[in-house]
């Protein structure tokens, strides 16, 4: 397992630090607590320790190098021999301006502010205390959906009921598992950086005939976060394979559409029939901005103010001329936008990049009854048929006055859309 | 049988019914019956509002008095007149000039149970005008209800709507205590159902007007229409709303506030008076110490800024508490 060396932050003031020395030479083992590397941030030098033992495998910033804080500097890896790829790890772990990583601790007799000083105190209300007290919840686990961040009765009632839905996939990885009715399994794969409840109309309807079942991927919700690498694309069909014992209906939306796609190609045994809401194979430039942003201000602005962010990005002009809808909308997404954590985010935005165009060539080789559903206002996916027409036999339904969040926006659409798929190809 | 009236005409139905059912009921004011320097029964103005209007032709200058303009010399003689047998309404013409009678009400009215071993019964009303809204500036739009609130041995209420405002007058009146009837502006001349005949509405108790779930509006008198058309908005972005409407500011229904906080965990109460040492204080004071528990997000105050009433009608409009405010501030708790 690799560990991050990255430029701390040391204070609110600062911006970006110089690296001066790498007093250990590449390849030669640090202990933890050893000065891994010195840096010098507004004409104070600071020494800094190593967190975790480890080999310093790969130096990406040289002495004199001057980045901005929580970029990447160096890689320790436990051995000396255990595959490292230089490259993947930058990917998931070049992090600038990261608040939500820890900073080390520095070892200088220089002052410095400790970074989580700067924290203001996580607010809880009453009523969550409370119910967490009556439930044995640690109440500073539960992320929280409130203005501001704040912990709520609402979020203590859902991580008290997340253990009896967490099931292992992968030695050491669990994920959450919602379900909800009788029947043939139907399951439902949620988009980049939300958890099941974008489905929530598709699931109140579809669980009168369908054993629903909602799977929050690696670090959404409850389901385990590993702190290390990205979350590809591959790892999360083969867990969503680990959970499926016979093969099911699968239903996925953008990213759980991208998840949907590689699961039918790699594990075609475990899917009966394939509905894409607003897929994507090579993600436009919009696309890959937009998630950018998402991750940005995920980690430096309140969740509501996230939620507005992204409203013109996910819903057609139609909705958002319904300022009562609007508000509706932002109040439904931000608990759901609050179960993934900044750091979280960007390592599934890490997995969306690296998988986005690696399967182009493969749609044909879908073999599972396919429908595809976009819509006509979509500006981060595509808007016509252009997904559709790749895979054989899929069958394609545009609606119109729709955005990319279908599933909200067209819910009584999809629902029905979904449930005719299902229908014809339940036999 | 019910029909629409204007809180107004529902006050005087009010008396009208007291006068007949009880002959210790009297009525005391500044032109309630005659009116300026005409004999009275002559041509009757009824009081400020007209409430008095006609119950000098049923009931006669005995029962219906008119008093000289010193508020200090009515309270006065209305007090004696409780004590000593009598069951006086009073007139007190706006809540502003409670400043001029003070004593028989603080000293006097609030005390005599107490003082003589609660074997003293102080059969007191005084009906008199309150908040802002009819541009009537400083010193005739002020909501000082919450000074008589605070006063031990004194029970203030205030009607959101005529039926209320028929229904708390008569408990009002009937009671053996000393009760404050406010009567706010916005509302007198607003028509609602109004129940035929005799019934009374018990003091102490709050009114459930609408029920929701995700929210809980508490207001008083005028600002419970304000919470209910702030509520009908916010239904259409899918957030339902309990209104409570106080009724009694004393005593206060801390068991029907606790009781919506519990259901909904979110409370906002709404008051016309200015902010410090008030009802709206008081409702989130007993939210933080005796429903901490309860509580899901802050209790949040929507009040007049701590300022005089404007004259200026834009500056009023401004002053007031209204609908998008309190859409704003439900807005913040999620």
């Amino acid at each position: 397992m690799a560990t991050p060396v990255a430029m701390p932050r040391l204070g609110m003031s600062m911006k970006e630090g110089r690296v001066v020395e790498w007093p250990f030479g590449l390849g030669t083992h640090v202990a933890k607590g050893d000065i891994v590397v010195i840096i010098e941030s507004e004409k104070t030098e600071v020494q800094i320790e190593a967190t975790q033992s480890g080999v310093l495998r790969h130096i990406y910033v040289q002495v004199d190098g001057t980045v901005p804080c929580g970029k990447l500097l160096a890689a320790l890896t436990d051995s000396a021999d255990e595959a490292f790829d230089a490259d993947a790890f930058r990917t998931a772990n070049d992090l600038p301006d990261d608040q939500a990583r820890t900073a080390p601790r520095a070892a200088s007799q220089h002052p410095a502010v400790s970074p989580k000083s700067d924290l203001p105190r996580r607010a809880v209300a009453p009523a969550a205390r409370a119910l967490a007290r009556q439930l044995g919840v640690d109440v500073e686990q539960v992320p929280g959906s409130g203005p501001g961040g704040r912990v709520t009765k609402e979020d203590v009632e859902a991580w008290g009921k997340r253990a009896e839905r967490l099931v292992e996939v992968s030695a050491g990885v669990r994920l959450e598992v919602l379900r909800d009715g009788q029947g043939d399994p139907l399951v439902l794969l949620p988009g980049f950086g939300t958890d099941i409840a974008s489905f929530a109309p598709q699931v109140r309807a579809l669980a009168a005939t369908h054993q629903v079942v909602g799977i929050h991927p690696r670090g959404v919700g409850a389901s385990d976060a590993p702190q290390a690498g990205c979350y590809a694309v591959a790892t999360a069909a083969a867990d969503i394979a680990a959970l499926c014992d016979a093969p099911a209906h699968i239903v996925g939306a953008s990213l759980g559409a991208a998840v949907a796609i590689e699961l039918a190609l790699a594990h075609p045994q475990k899917v009966r029939s394939l509905t894409l809401i607003t897929p994507f194979v090579e993600a436009s430039a919009r696309l890959l901005a937009v998630v950018d942003a998402w991750c940005r201000i995920a980690s430096e602005a309140s969740i509501q103010t996230l939620a507005m962010a992204l409203l013109p990005w996910l819903f057609s002009e139609h909705t958002l001329s319904d300022e009562a809808a609007c508000q509706r909308i932002v109040r439904g997404l931000v608990p759901s936008l609050a179960a993934v954590s900044a750091p979280a985010l960007r390592r599934t935005a890490a997995g969306l990049r690296a998988w986005s165009g690696s399967r182009g060539a493969d749609l044909d080789r879908i073999s599972a009854p396919t429908l595809v559903i976009v819509g006509a206002g979509d500006l981060l996916t595509a808007n016509d048929d252009a997904v559709a027409k790749r895979i054989a036999g899929a069958r394609n339904i545009v609606v119109e006055q729709s955005g990319h969040a279908l599933t909200i926006e067209a819910a009584d659409r999809v629902t029905q859309a979904i449930a005719d798929h299902l229908r014809a190809h339940s036999a | 049988m019910s029909r629409e009236l204007p809180t107004a005409f529902a006050i005087g139905e009010a008396l009208r019914i007291a006068l007949a059912g009880d002959p210790d009921v009297i009525l005391m004011g500044e032109d309630v019956a005659g009116g300026g320097t005409r004999p009275a029964g002559t041509d009757e103005a009824g009081g400020i509002l007209g409430a008095t209007r006609g119950l000098i032709k049923e009931f006669g200058p005995e029962r219906i008095l008119d008093t000289p303009i010193s508020e200090m010399a009515l309270l006065g003689a209305a007090v004696g007149a409780a004590a000593t047998g009598m069951r006086p309404v009073v007139e007190l013409m706006f809540m502003d000039f409670l400043g001029v009678c003070f004593d028989p009400l603080l000293n006097q009215a609030a005390k005599f149970r107490y003082m003589f071993g609660g074997k003293a019964r102080l059969p007191l009303t005084v009906r008199t005008v309150t908040g802002a809204g009819m541009h009537a500036a400083a010193q005739h739009s002020q909501s000082l209800y919450w000074i008589t609130s605070g006063i031990p041995g004194l029970k203030t209420v205030i009607p959101s709507n005529a039926g209320d405002a028929k229904g708390l007058l008569l408990s009002a009146i009937r009671c053996d205590d000393p009760v404050i009837f406010c009567e706010p502006k916005q509302i007198l001349f607003l028509s609602s159902e109004v129940p035929e005949g005799d019934y009374e509405i018990p003091i102490g108790k709050a009114n459930l007007v609408r029920q929701g779930g995700d929210v809980s509006l508490v207001g008083m008198g005028a600002t419970v229409n304000i919470a209910l058309q702030a509520a009908s908005q916010l239904a259409q972005e899918g957030i339902q709303a309990d209104v409570l409407d106080l009724r009694s500011l004393q005593p206060l229904d801390e068991e029907a506030i606790l009781t919506t906080l519990g259901k909904t965990g979110r409370l906002i109460v709404i008051d016309e008076a200015t902010p410090r040492c008030g009802i709206a204080s008081d409702v989130a004071a007993l939210c933080v110490d005796k429903g901490f528990d309860l509580l899901n997000a802050p209790v949040k105050r929507v009040t007049a800024p701590f300022s005089p009433v404007p004259f200026s009608r834009v500056l009023e409009e401004a002053y007031l508490p209204t609908p998008q405010k309190v859409i704003d501030a439900v807005h913040e708790l999620f």
